[in-house]
């Protein structure tokens, strides 16, 4: 148990003498009751294995922070108190003091806000986190996170909308705020409370409003929409604030008072109107997740269309699957779904925990996502497997080991198809949640039909490709014209393309007039990445353009193909560049940061000039 | 998982495993926070917290206290002492023998060539109490050179000579508790919650409790200014201008306490006839605040039943600190706000024992606020150390910034720095470093063998610092506190105190003259040297141990006391001859570096919470460093348009003296057409600072000149920041 000193200071007690009933977003606040019962009174929590239970009279009723922002001077002393009490390294922080400001000198306000994990009604992190290292303990309302079950796939850092969550690239994985529950349970508020200097931060039952406070509303200017995961913090705010507030960190991301005195976040051209290529900029910490998702919608598009066109009697198809190129199809789906499920083991802080990821299939669109595309892969190897005995090639090699020929019965046909016929649901279901993966109302740029078109488009072009690199040899082998195969890989690539397109333009017709960051990440892709971004733009519709023509020409002699192949190679060009900037420019709805602390921009500049190989900058050096 | 009986993943929290408490007084600033550092089973320092039952603190600390304990494994520090011919050469390790022998045969050497002041000595205020005692003992008794001074000059300098003129003497009248009785809290350069922040949190606890007015004179739109009621944004350097104004509204509008100045103070008359010229309307032309916002000021200050002044470096560090100090006790005098509750003028202190090398360093007199100018003191140290008083020079020598340019021009040969960094910390480094080229013999004693000023040196000695060495400090509110050693120096580093007794043995007089080998009995020495009817400063009262027990102890607390008084001057009787306090008469006379076509930016300077001084120290602490690694300006946003300058971008400033190299951060916190850099990074600020000197404190006025912007080519620069970024 945490020691209280004798000379504990009155004001580190915890001090709730009366509870509300029900929170604001009408939930009890008593955890046994909002548990249905479910969970035990008088629970031992076994901090480091400690046994017993603490005094606190409250210790199950949700407890919030409540932070008066009117008062805080950032001078850093929760966030030190805090990192001291974990022993953090620099470029960890469990809670983080950043600011918005706004008016002109001398007229001018700062607005501090300090902030670390809200122990959320709906915790977005607990349910997105696919190994389960995530509780909402009946205790304190605490959501507390088990680094040592995490893989650190940093998944919990995307939804979560106020930066709670923090990765360690050096450890391989996630830790954060752990509500101090050990001093609670003595009766103690946590030790950032504690150290308030600005009497700005403090602590206690949830609803309730400290001492000489006055209000306990659910949202500042600054701090993101409290409906994503119903955040256990309230605030003070009573200062009237300019009506716009800025930034100082890179985010291109200011906030405009509404008329019902509440503050949405615009736009704020901080890197200017000019347009930039930044193609080196395209490549990210997530490029293994830009392999992994294109790569596995390939190999998902071209095993939906081979199967199903088979099974309804598509005859280039079924020359296709009937020829010795089918397995070579089926390795080539098998191995774009292998390398793509390696690449996003590799992205895990630690890949060898990578069998965690199926440990929260009740919640985590992660495990359900991975799951699919296993069983899809499964499948698939059992199909291949069935098949292989048909194979021409496999019988040939057959005969020359064992000098006996190979005799494929009916059954195994059956049983190719029963696993053909599996892996569609089993793949579909990974496609489908491999676009929730994405659908996170804390990163707006995602969170849009757009990523759905990509997907479904992606799998379709890229699949179509698949399927002609595989399919014309197999054609031409038997000496078949190639001209229905490349008519449905065209119409393929055609239709993905105009789902691609469509989403593209739905999205920024969306983005710019999105109320929130994904209206920045659109500006980031305009100026930034604007000569990329048009250049994908211009280079879509001009392919689009050469599948018809394609099509219409229904060119299959030697200069087709060349054709057919530069279109090809545009193609994946394309969805490679799409897929990069998909990952580089989303900005999420976390908290303003400070000068330097905080703040992307000076963290990439510090990697950039070299500034982040001292450890006490506080920012981690690239990996690579 | 959610709320449900099962599926709990175990909790660990980190468990220092902390074994035993030591106490401690912080080691950074003058606040004098207790707290107590934690160490494990192998002794190894690995937690702080703040002292709950202390005083000062009450169990808060800042984010310099919170991480101190990781100071005793922070790089840089010097392990042996090291010595080289020629600043060229590199260092080559050595013994102390050795270092002490030729340390002391250098000093004399030079001494007899160009004479017993050819040596000069710069101190600081960061060692301990004992420690400055021992010190000035070793400089005034036995090496006998005049000009020693210490680092106390870039920061207090004008608040010890402002409370000299008016009171007589040296010491803040006041303490903290006044906050939870004032009526009214004007701070006049003073951004508390960045240099201060305890003293802060102490002021919003007592505006919580009880509100009343604040306000805020500062050039910035710091977070004080911002929590303030009425925020002066004044004019850089004309503080005397509103001071004087602000007496002028008073005394016209007869709101001053004539019963007290009548009884208590000199001088009434002349100082009517001054501040008979200062009229809110003239003054406000010069100090940029407009009449109606003076009068209305002076009106508040001059109505509340008792009404403070607090202050930092915005009046200390300008060309009329001193005169600007005085200006403030002028307006608590005349308002009969001295040595009352809630009333008083507190000079919020600089460095952790900036008082105990006020009081104990003879370094601008003798031990104990005595004066080289008066003969019974004279008198009375050179009998108490068994020195012939006519060993003692009959004046105040050269102050730190006067000893600089005494190198420049040949009359100093030789130089000893104690525990500062004048490389980084002095105005008009360009300057500095071409005087330090000249020495003959230079030696730098210091914890960190990394700071920049070793590179000008001939030796080096390592230090122990905080928390190696026990002792005692005096904070702003005159609390006597105790740092206890909780963990052993590294290799051979040595405390101060111990490097000067052993470098007195090698002196004809420090053989005479007794050191104590212990900071405890070195203290009992003081005790008697404090003791004396009508002295302020009297510690007799006070021992390590009972120091420890009562979490600091105010002076004076005479022998038999059972704590010390909180205030000086209650009875209103001063430190002068005639035991009235003094209204000074002062004229503004402008003479500060102004923006002109050429250099159309004021540079403003000042403190960043996470560091400290010259970042020796802080720099070096990840969690403390990461909030602001690198140099910086805050620049307006609409000067910033002007120029074409975006966030994040690096600039160089330049002034007539240098130029530097930093990042722009837009912000409206600054006015358009000033600039404002943390003083705290090498071969930046004061690389373009002036600092003119105060004629009375020699402090120098770091935050009034005058820079240009210009674009640099951003590869460079940042090429340029890396390579300054030792840490």
């Amino acid at each position: 148990m945490w020691q209280v000193r004798d000379d504990e200071p009155t004001y580190a007690f915890l001090s709730d003498k009366e509870t509300e009933e029900v929170n604001y977003y009408e939930a009890p606040i008593d955890l046994i009751a909002r548990s249905g019962g479910e969970a035990p009174v008088d629970r031992e929590m076994f901090i480091n294995d400690e046994p017993g239970v603490g005094c606190n009279p409250n210790r199950n009723k949700q407890h919030a922070f409540h932070f008066t922002a009117d008062n805080c001077i950032g001078c850093h002393a929760c966030e030190a108190a805090c990192s001291e009490k974990n022993d953090n390294p620099a470029h960890i922080s469990f809670r983080s003091v950043g600011y918005v400001e706004g008016g002109t000198f001398p007229d001018f306000t700062r607005m501090n806000i300090s902030m670390a994990c809200n122990h959320c009604d709906d915790p977005v992190c607990l349910k997105g986190c696919p190994t389960g290292a995530y509780t909402k303990h009946a205790e304190y309302g605490a959501v507390l996170q088990d680094p040592d079950t995490c893989f650190g796939c940093g998944y919990c850092t995307w939804v979560c909308p106020y930066n709670a969550p923090q990765l360690d690239p050096i450890q391989g994985q996630v830790s954060k705020c752990n509500m101090c529950v050990d001093r609670l349970e003595v009766g103690l508020k946590p030790a950032c409370v504690s150290a308030c200097l600005g009497n700005a931060l403090n602590f206690g039952v949830v609803e309730n409003t400290p001492e000489n406070r006055e209000q306990a509303k659910v949202q500042i200017p600054g701090f993101p929409d409290p409906n994503i995961s119903k955040p256990n913090i309230r605030f003070q705010q009573t200062k009237k604030m300019p009506d716009e507030v800025k930034r100082t960190d890179g985010m291109p991301v200011k906030y405009h008072k509404q008329d019902d005195g509440s503050y949405r976040p615009v736009v704020d051209q901080k890197k200017g109107k000019d347009i930039f290529w930044n193609i080196k900029k395209l490549s990210s910490r997530e490029n293994p997740l830009v392999i992994f998702t294109l790569s596995t919608q390939a190999a998902l598009g071209a095993f939906f269309v081979t199967f199903l066109g088979t099974q309804l009697g598509v005859e280039s198809l079924q020359a296709l699957t009937n020829s010795v190129m089918y397995v070579p199809l089926l390795l080539v789906v098998l191995g774009l779904c292998g390398v793509g499920l390696l690449m996003s083991t590799m992205h895990l802080g630690k890949p060898l925990r990578f069998y965690r990821g199926f440990n929260n299939l009740r919640y985590s669109p992660v495990c359900r996502e991975g799951l699919g595309v296993f069983v899809f892969m499964i499948c698939v190897g059992m199909h291949m497997l069935s098949v292989l005995p048909n194979n021409a090639l496999f019988q040939s090699m057959f005969q020359s080991v064992f000098g006996s020929e190979l005799i494929a019965g009916g059954t195994l046909t059956a049983v190719a198809n029963f696993f053909g016929a599996l892996a569609i649901p089993a793949g579909a279901v990974g496609l489908y949640y491999m676009y929730r993966c994405y659908r996170i109302p804390a990163r707006p740029f995602w969170n849009h039909s757009h990523t759905g078109f990509s997907f479904v488009g992606n799998s379709l072009i890229l699949g179509g490709i698949v399927i002609a690199v595989l399919g014309v040899p197999a054609l031409m082998l038997q000496n078949l014209a190639l001209d229905s195969l490349l008519m449905i890989s065209g119409v393929m690539m055609a239709t993905g393309i105009i789902s691609e397109g469509l989403g593209l333009l739905l999205h920024a017709r969306d983005m710019n007039a999105a109320g929130n960051e994904g209206a920045a990440s659109h500006y980031i892709q305009c100026t930034t990445f604007g000569k990329s971004y048009q250049a994908r733009n211009v280079l879509t519709a001009v392919n689009l353009l050469a599948v018809i023509a394609l099509l219409a020409l229904g060119m299959s002699d030697v200069v087709g193909l060349i054709a057919w192949s530069v279109v090809a190679l545009s193609a994946i060009a394309v969805a490679l560049v799409g897929r990069a900037l998909f990952y580089v420019l989303v900005v999420p709805t976390t908290m303003p940061g400070a000068f330097f602390w905080k703040n992307k921009d000076f963290e990439q500049h510090a990697r950039d000039i070299g500034l982040a190989d001292m450890p006490q900058v506080g920012v981690v050096p690239d990996a690579h | 998982m959610l709320l449900s009986r099962k599926n709990r993943k175990p909790i660990k929290i980190a468990d220092k495993q902390v074994k035993e408490w030591k106490y401690a007084v912080c080691g950074y600033c003058s606040t004098g926070c207790t707290l107590e550092v934690g160490l494990n089973a192998e002794g190894k320092p690995v937690a702080s917290r703040g002292k709950g039952g202390a005083h000062v603190n009450q169990g808060k600390l800042c984010i310099k206290g919170i991480f101190e304990h990781e100071l005793s494994e922070s790089s840089g520090r010097g392990t042996q002492p090291l010595i080289r011919d020629k600043m060229y050469e590199d260092y080559q390790p050595t013994t102390w023998d050795y270092a002490f022998d030729h340390m002391a045969s250098e000093f004399k050497r030079i001494q007899d060539k160009y004479g017993r002041d050819s040596v000069a000595v710069v101190s600081t205020g960061q060692l301990l109490t004992e420690e400055f005692y021992t010190l000035g003992k070793l400089v005034r008794g036995a090496i006998g050179t005049n000009n020693y001074d210490g680092n106390t000059t870039l920061c207090m300098a004008s608040a010890v000579s402002g409370y000299k003129r008016s009171f007589g003497s040296d010491g803040p009248p006041g303490c903290y508790d006044d906050f939870e009785n004032t009526h009214c809290l004007m701070a006049f350069g003073s951004n508390l919650p960045e240099q201060h922040p305890i003293i802060y949190w102490r002021l919003k606890e007592a505006l919580e409790k009880r509100k009343f007015p604040l306000i805020v004179v500062d050039p910035r739109v710091t977070m004080m200014a911002q929590f303030a009621d009425i925020h002066l944004a004044i004019t850089p350097g004309t503080d005397l201008v509103l001071l004087n104004a602000l007496a002028h509204v008073i005394l016209q509008e007869g709101l001053q306490k004539q019963d007290y100045i009548d009884a208590h103070c000199n001088d009434f008359e002349a100082f009517k006839a001054t501040v008979e010229k200062y009229d809110p309307t003239t003054a406000s032309k010069i100090c940029g605040i407009d009449e109606d916002m003076i009068r209305h000021v002076a009106r508040i200050y001059a109505n509340a039943p008792s009404a403070m002044s607090i202050w930092t470096m915005g009046i200390n560090q300008s060309t009329h600190g001193s005169d600007g100090v005085c200006g403030i006790n002028n307006l608590n005098l005349i308002t009969g706000n001295i040595g009352i509750p809630g009333g008083t003028s507190l000079s919020i202190t600089g460095q952790c024992n900036a008082m105990g090398t006020r009081e104990w360093s003879s370094c601008s007199g003798l031990p104990g606020y005595r004066a080289l100018e008066k003969e019974e003191h004279r008198e009375e140290i050179g009998k108490f150390w068994g020195v012939d008083p006519e060993f003692f020079p009959k004046k105040r020598g050269l102050q730190q910034t006067d000893i600089f340019p005494a190198i420049e021009s040949g009359q100093i040969k030789a130089l000893w720095i104690v525990a500062t960094n004048p490389l980084t910390s002095m105005p008009n480094q360009p300057r500095i470093k071409k005087a330090l080229e000249k020495l003959e013999f230079m030696v730098v004693q210091d914890g960190y063998k990394d700071c920049e000023t070793t590179h000008y040196a001939h030796m080096y000695l390592p230090a122990a610092v905080w928390g190696e060495k026990e002792g005692v400090q005096t904070n702003t509110e005159r609390r006597v506190n105790i740092v206890r050693q909780f963990v052993n120096p590294p290799g051979e580093a040595k405390p101060d105190w111990w490097i000067f007794n052993q470098l007195a043995k090698r002196f004809e007089n420090g053989q005479k003259i007794h050191f104590p080998e212990s900071t405890s009995e070195i203290f009992d020495e003081m005790k008697v040297l404090s003791k004396g009817e009508k002295r302020t400063l009297d510690i007799s009262g006070m021992s390590h141990d009972l120091i420890e027990q009562n979490n600091g102890l105010q002076w004076p607390m005479r022998e038999g006391q059972e704590v010390g008084d909180q205030r000086l001057y209650a009875d209103g009787v001063f430190q002068t001859p005639s035991g009235k306090a003094n209204l000074l008469a002062m004229e503004y006379v402008e003479n500060n570096e102004v923006p002109d076509n050429q250099f159309p930016f004021w540079l403003n300077s000042g403190r960043v919470v996470e560091h400290f001084h010259t970042r020796t120290k802080t720099g070096k602490l990840g969690n403390l460093n990461k909030f602001s690694p690198t140099p910086y300006m805050e620049i307006n946003p609409d000067a910033a348009k002007d120029l074409g300058i975006n966030s994040m971008q690096y600039v160089r400033l330049v002034s007539k003296r240098g130029d530097a190299v930093v990042m722009a951060q837009l912000t409206h916190r600054v006015p358009r057409d000033m600039v404002f850099i943390p003083m705290h990074y090498h071969d930046c600020v004061n690389r373009l600072s002036l600092g003119l000197l105060d004629p009375y404190s020699r402090q120098p006025a770091f935050k009034q000149c005058a820079v240009r912007i210009e674009h640099v080519d951003q590869a460079e620069a940042a090429k340029l920041n890396v390579e300054r970024r030792a840490y």
